[in-house]
């Protein structure tokens, strides 16, 4: 029995469709997209959110945002089952797809 | 909208449905079973629960519903509220008390789940109606706003309030794309992020939150439904039964209520989330 499988997508971008290599356009710093999703969603949700730091680090050709926040707000930002961060994580891997870049996110223990 | 109804197979499926339609876990949930399941000789009779987000008494929000709560309610990080033991009431017709799959994921003490109660309608709870769903939806718009403004995306935030109280936003403009994402995981992303935004500043717990962008769940849905009853059609002519891909909750619903309506047909899920499927049976 195999799975039917409908096509909704059709008309709706990929949003896989990217360079592999990470590329910058103009001065603009690359994952800066990612990053300002990123720092919006952490400081919003956070109780402290002048505690919250994202920092931009690379690995392996893709970058990774690494949150830092106050202890107090980590289980906020990661949420029930991860879902608070999974869910950054999609976005900040669309934004970092609209610059060309990998882009993912991780809070800092 | 404070309860939200739904079917299933068994109570747990009727739940899962539940519980996604009010996008929060199992143990933020209240429910009650309304109708035990049954099988038969004379068909199935489905299993019929409601649900609601358990209303938490906290400290009102800060005043400002734009900024960030500044107090700290204990500095675990987790657990804002004292997970008040829930008293699962034996179900009445026994059985039903096959409690959950889900394992608690992290940290331990969540083992109580929704406080079952068999007695249909049995208590008519005080809504304590917290904050109204006005500003719930204010809220909502302006945490997405923000958000996709944060993509540099010109994207436009409407928000409105549907005839059962739930909040809808919509978000509309050019090359939202982005904001879609492959089988709408952006979208179902930015939701969920909305929901948790809502429901932990304002006291919108029971709130229904759905979020949209360029139509793309209206469309969906509208396809998902399409296809589905092409799917019940084929069944009914081939005599045999046939599935569907795994997909959430929500869409499974679609598919459930859409076959629903037709003769000959039947639908259940099968598997565990997140490969959940719907198959569809003759008969």
């Amino acid at each position: 029995m195999s799975d039917e499988a409908p096509d909704f997508d059709e008309g709706f971008e990929d949003d896989d469709d990217f360079e592999d290599e990470i590329a910058g356009e103009g001065n603009r710093i690359v994952g800066g997209t990612a990053r300002a999703v990123v720092e919006y969603v952490t400081r919003y949700l956070a109780e402290e959110p002048d505690a919250v730091d994202v920092e931009l680090t690379e690995r392996r050709g893709e970058i990774v945002l690494l949150v830092h926040a106050s202890p107090g707000d980590m289980g906020r930002l990661i949420g029930r089952r991860g879902r608070v961060v999974q869910a950054m994580r999609q976005l900040t891997r669309a934004a970092g797809a609209a610059e060309g870049v990998r882009a993912t996110v991780d809070v800092a223990e | 909208m404070e309860w939200v109804e739904t079917t299933g197979r068994t109570v747990e499926e009727a739940l899962d449905v539940a519980l996604d339609t009010l996008g929060v876990d199992e143990d933020e949930a209240d429910f009650e079973v309304l109708e035990e399941p049954r099988g038969g000789l004379w068909g199935r009779r489905e299993a019929r629960i409601r649900a609601r987000v358990r209303p938490i008494s906290r400290a009102k929000p800060g005043e400002g519903r734009a900024r960030p709560r500044r107090t700290r309610e204990g500095g675990s990080g987790r657990s804002r509220r004292p997970t008040s033991e829930a008293v699962p009431a034996a179900t009445g017709g026994g059985g039903t008390s096959d409690r959950r799959r889900r394992s608690g994921g992290r940290g331990g003490g969540r083992a109580a789940a929704g406080s079952v109660r068999s007695t249909p309608a049995a208590t008519k709870e005080t809504m304590v109606s917290e904050v109204p769903v006005e500003e719930q939806a204010r809220e909502a718009e302006t945490f997405t706003r923000g958000l996709i403004e944060a993509f540099g995306s010109p994207g436009t935030v409407a928000v409105e309030i549907d005839e059962d109280g739930g909040v809808l936003v919509d978000v509309t403009g050019p090359d939202l794309g982005l904001l879609v994402g492959q089988r709408g995981a952006t979208l179902q992303a930015i939701e969920e992020l909305v929901r948790t935004v809502v429901q932990r500043r304002t006291e919108g717990h029971g709130t229904r939150i759905n979020v949209d962008v360029a139509g793309y769940r209206a469309k969906r849905r509208e396809a998902l439904a399409g296809f589905a009853e092409e799917l019940a059609h084929t069944v009914q002519e081939t005599g045999q039964e046939r599935a569907l891909e795994p997909m959430p909750a929500s869409d499974r619903k679609v598919v459930h209520d859409t076959i629903a309506a037709m003769d000959g047909v039947s639908t259940i899920s099968e598997g565990e989330e997140p490969r959940r499927r719907v198959v569809v049976r003759p008969g």
